[in-house]
């Protein structure tokens, strides 16, 4: 049949997927309210913003919100750390999301399986305020827990606090600890949608358990774990600040390894609270994160256009 | 498998979905509050004759109004300002509601009320540690002409001082209501008294003796901290120097020479010999133990160490002290904690009168109606008592005609402790009459006594408050780079401390230090040829 255009094709095609507009009405709805319409906020990066005139009624700025970022000396080192944490941080939660998931759905025992997700979930619900609290008890220099263990066993103490070189190391710990049993989550329903008519044929033919991982379960859920991957790639800009905020707080010392742009523009901007220099981070956090996506997404469509996100 | 992608893209968007929607909720709940106290705003109907009049302004139409304070509602504070209302509905045909800011949250909240248009009338404010120079910045406070002020608070423009309201002047025009009392801004310690006398002082009245003591402490106590950090404030105290208001990091960058109002220099100091000789000597206190590695990470309150028993010291101010101190002893006797001033050779500065004060809201409804409230609290013994100590019968009873003696409910108000700060008024406010005392409610009176008969010359730049307005960005960029290197130079918690000193040195003047000093002492210069 040969494709109807213009006006009239396009309303009658408008009437005949009606029902399925309706329905497809609030989430359009939503969207545009929630995050359309926020955007336009995006001007105050550009303006010098005053309680009387608003965010329309301030006065231009020009460029000069973004300039306080470059001159603080310290742009280059927040960027870097931000990428490269929120590279660390997917490349190992994505790894053992994966293995969690695979391991869980290859225990017999449903018992045992469940109660280990749900001790495995547990730390998602934990604040990251109250993990802030637990990780100074656990690494204080006088009275953590470590320490006195360290001691107990004979060894010397370690002063985690000024010790920055080690925070990578125990900032994606607690990173881990705290989103393994959510992050598996997506990955066991992917495992469960998997037709276990191949795992019978698999059986047949003697696979052994490695090969019915390797073969089938990680190809299987390979469009998940890119979807997934696109997504935490838009965010790769934005440093998780509760997180930071609550294990490092205002401890200077370690901010080299630590520091990243959210707390940065946080520290900065607290004291005067300008809104239009936070909205000139934000934009150029946003700018950064929509290039890295476009680009990701482009290198995934040349590997497979099915798993692109759109 | 295409259609589980889809799924799960769903799945994954309902899941977002929902918690952005679950963010939003509380946000109605102000609208509808905002909503309701429109409701009275009515055109005046001035024409009634018998109308009620305030100080001779005509107050007949009823209007509630919103007052923003700091802290905690205390369990009885309804009750009190049940009271209130009772004398303002009389007397000014109004009511106050009152909301809480949490010490917390007023950090980042404040603005937010005046960004996000919160129909309120009052708010407390202060210089530097409560918002009032950024609000003032950004054009969130009504202005207070002097007219204005006293037409409709007459009472309090008789009282207040003159040099309260200049120093309440930002750009020549007032912002908000200066507290009127003679508040020391001094830091005193807290100290064990037993340890003093095991290492025999009998008092810590200079920089070395607290140093000393601290060694002390620190080389002899096991499990045991001298104090909770660095006495950054002590050291640069016991020279004369204080902090200038309204620079960046509360004004320890840079420093003034207080004792001296001869003296129009500032001290920047990174470019100050003393400043880099005390970070050597707070490496060598952290190295001998005086306090603890943690320092930078620690979230204790300054009492915690004190009353645990695990520090010697504590320093904040004579106030805080005393409880605390009072505490301890109660807790420990064997203790004996006193007080101590380690910077007892210097005279004393009175805190300026901006420390505590109350501002309008410039999208006010009812400024006027406002200040005569503020008129009342400040000038009214009843609603002053009130407000301070609570209801009389109650939570105290009267001694004579200016003290006051605390029952036993005075734990549901509390004195002093429900952000009553902003209206403090010295020429009526009641004083606490002790029944037994002890050695330290002596000591305290005595150091007291010493300040009051001690205050030192006003110094030209003691009102004077920094506008940051003409170099935001510097202040943003210095304050990006200071808490890298402060905390931990002062702290002494530096490998290096001329490495780490030389490089904060140069971060420092990347980020603009240099055009922060050059407009600061643009408008010291101003500020000193204008007064």
């Amino acid at each position: 049949m040969k494709k109807k255009s213009g006006i009239r094709g396009f309303f009658k095609k408008l009437y005949k997927y009606r029902i399925f507009l309706l329905m497809l009405m609030p989430a359009i709805i939503y969207t545009l309210v929630f995050a359309y319409y926020p955007m336009t906020g995006i001007v105050l990066a550009f303006k010098k913003y005053k309680y009387a005139g608003g965010i329309w009624g301030s006065p231009w700025n020009g460029l000069n919100n973004f300039k306080f970022f470059f001159q603080s000396g310290q742009a280059g080192l927040v960027t870097r750390n931000t990428v490269l944490y929120n590279v660390l941080f997917i490349i190992v939660n994505t790894v053992l999301q994966i293995a969690v998931a695979v391991f869980l759905t290859e225990i017999k025992n449903k018992s045992f399986r469940k109660i280990s997700q749900s001790l495995m979930f547990l730390p998602y619900f934990i604040s990251w305020v109250i993990v802030g609290v637990m990780a100074f008890n656990i690494l204080s220099a006088d009275y953590g827990f470590m320490n006195r263990l360290i001691e107990s066993l004979g060894g010397e103490r370690i002063s985690f606090y000024t010790t920055p070189k080690i925070w990578p190391l125990i900032l994606t710990f607690f990173n881990v600890w705290k989103g393994i049993g959510y992050g598996s989550v997506m990955y066991l329903a992917a495992i469960m949608g998997i037709d276990t008519s191949m795992y019978e044929a698999a059986a047949i033919d003697g696979a052994n358990v490695f090969q019915r991982i390797f073969k089938i379960t990680i190809p299987s859920i390979m469009p998940t774990t890119i979807i997934l991957f696109l997504m935490s790639i838009g965010g790769i800009f934005k440093g998780n600040f509760d997180m930071f905020y609550n294990l490092i707080g205002n401890n200077g010392l370690l901010y080299n390894y630590t520091d990243v742009i959210d707390t940065l523009t946080f520290r900065a901007l607290i004291t005067n609270s300008d809104y239009g220099m936070s909205a000139a981070i934000g934009l150029f956090q946003s700018v950064l994160c929509f290039i890295t996506v476009l680009v990701a997404n482009k290198l995934v469509g040349l590997y497979d256009k099915d798993y692109t996100l759109f | 498998m295409k259609m589980f992608k889809k799924l799960v893209s769903l799945g994954l968007g309902m899941t977002l979905s929902m918690g952005m929607l679950a963010g939003c909720g509380s946000s109605e709940e102000a609208k509808s509050d905002s909503v309701a106290s429109d409701a009275p705003k009515q055109e005046a109907q001035a024409d009634a004759a018998g109308g009620k009049t305030y100080n001779g302004v005509d107050v007949s139409e009823h209007v509630d109004l919103t007052m923003y304070l700091i802290g905690e509602r205390t369990p009885d504070f309804d009750e009190v300002y049940g009271k209130i209302n009772e004398i303002l509905e009389e007397k000014l045909n109004c009511s106050i509601n009152v909301e809480f800011l949490s010490w917390g949250e007023h950090d980042t909240k404040y603005s937010m009320l005046f960004s996000s248009q919160e129909d309120f009338d009052l708010i407390f404010t202060a210089s530097s540690w409560c918002h009032y120079e950024q609000t003032v910045a950004l054009g969130g406070f009504y202005e207070m002409t002097p007219e204005f002020i006293q037409t409709y608070a007459p009472n309090i423009w008789e009282v207040v001082p003159e040099m309260a309201w200049d120093q309440a002047k930002i750009d020549g025009k007032i912002y908000m209501v200066p507290n009127y009392q003679n508040e020391f801004g001094q830091d005193v310690i807290a100290v064990r008294g037993d340890l003093m006398e095991k290492y025999g002082y009998k008092d810590i009245t200079s920089w070395d003796e607290l140093k000393n003591f601290y060694m002390d402490v620190a080389a002899n106590e096991e499990n045991m901290f001298a104090c909770g950090g660095g006495p950054t404030y002590q050291y640069w105290q016991a020279q004369g120097l204080t902090t200038t208001s309204g620079t960046p990091k509360g004004g320890e960058l840079i420093l003034y020479n207080t004792q001296d109002p001869s003296d129009l220099s500032f001290t920047y100091v990174m470019d100050w010999d003393g400043f880099l000789d005390y970070c050597k000597q707070a490496k060598e206190m952290l190295d001998a133990g005086c306090w603890s590695q943690d320092v930078l990470s620690s979230t204790d309150e300054r009492q915690v160490g004190l009353l645990s028993g695990k520090s010697a010291a504590m320093v904040w101010n004579l106030g805080s002290c005393m409880n605390y101190a009072k505490q301890a002893n109660a807790e420990h006797p064997e203790w004996k904690v006193t007080l101590c001033d380690p910077v007892s050779a210097q005279d004393k500065k009175v805190n300026s009168y901006i420390n505590n004060g109350v501002a309008i809201n410039l999208s006010s409804e009812n400024p006027e109606r406002a200040m005569m409230v503020l008129n009342e609290f400040y000038t009214n013994p009843e609603v002053n008592d009130l407000t301070r100590i609570g209801i009389e019968g109650k939570h105290w009873e009267a001694v004579g005609d200016d003290q006051y003696k605390v029952l036993d409910a005075m734990s549901g108000y509390g004195v002093d402790s429900n952000c009553n700060w902003g209206w403090t008024n010295c020429t009526i406010k009641r004083e606490e009459y002790i029944e037994d005392r002890t050695e330290l409610n002596d000591r305290h009176d005595a150091i007291l006594e010493n300040w009051n008969a001690n205050v030192k010359a006003e110094h030209p730049y003691d009102g004077f408050n920094f506008n940051t307005e003409p170099v935001t960005t510097q202040v943003a960029a210095v304050d990006a780079v200071v808490a890298t290197y402060y905390g931990p130079l002062t702290n002494g918690v530096v490998e290096d401390v001329d490495a780490s000193f030389n490089e904060f040195k140069d971060m420092l003047e990347a980020a603009g230090i240099r055009d922060i000093i050059a407009e600061l002492e643009k408008q010291a210069a101003e500020h000193v040829a204008a007064n």
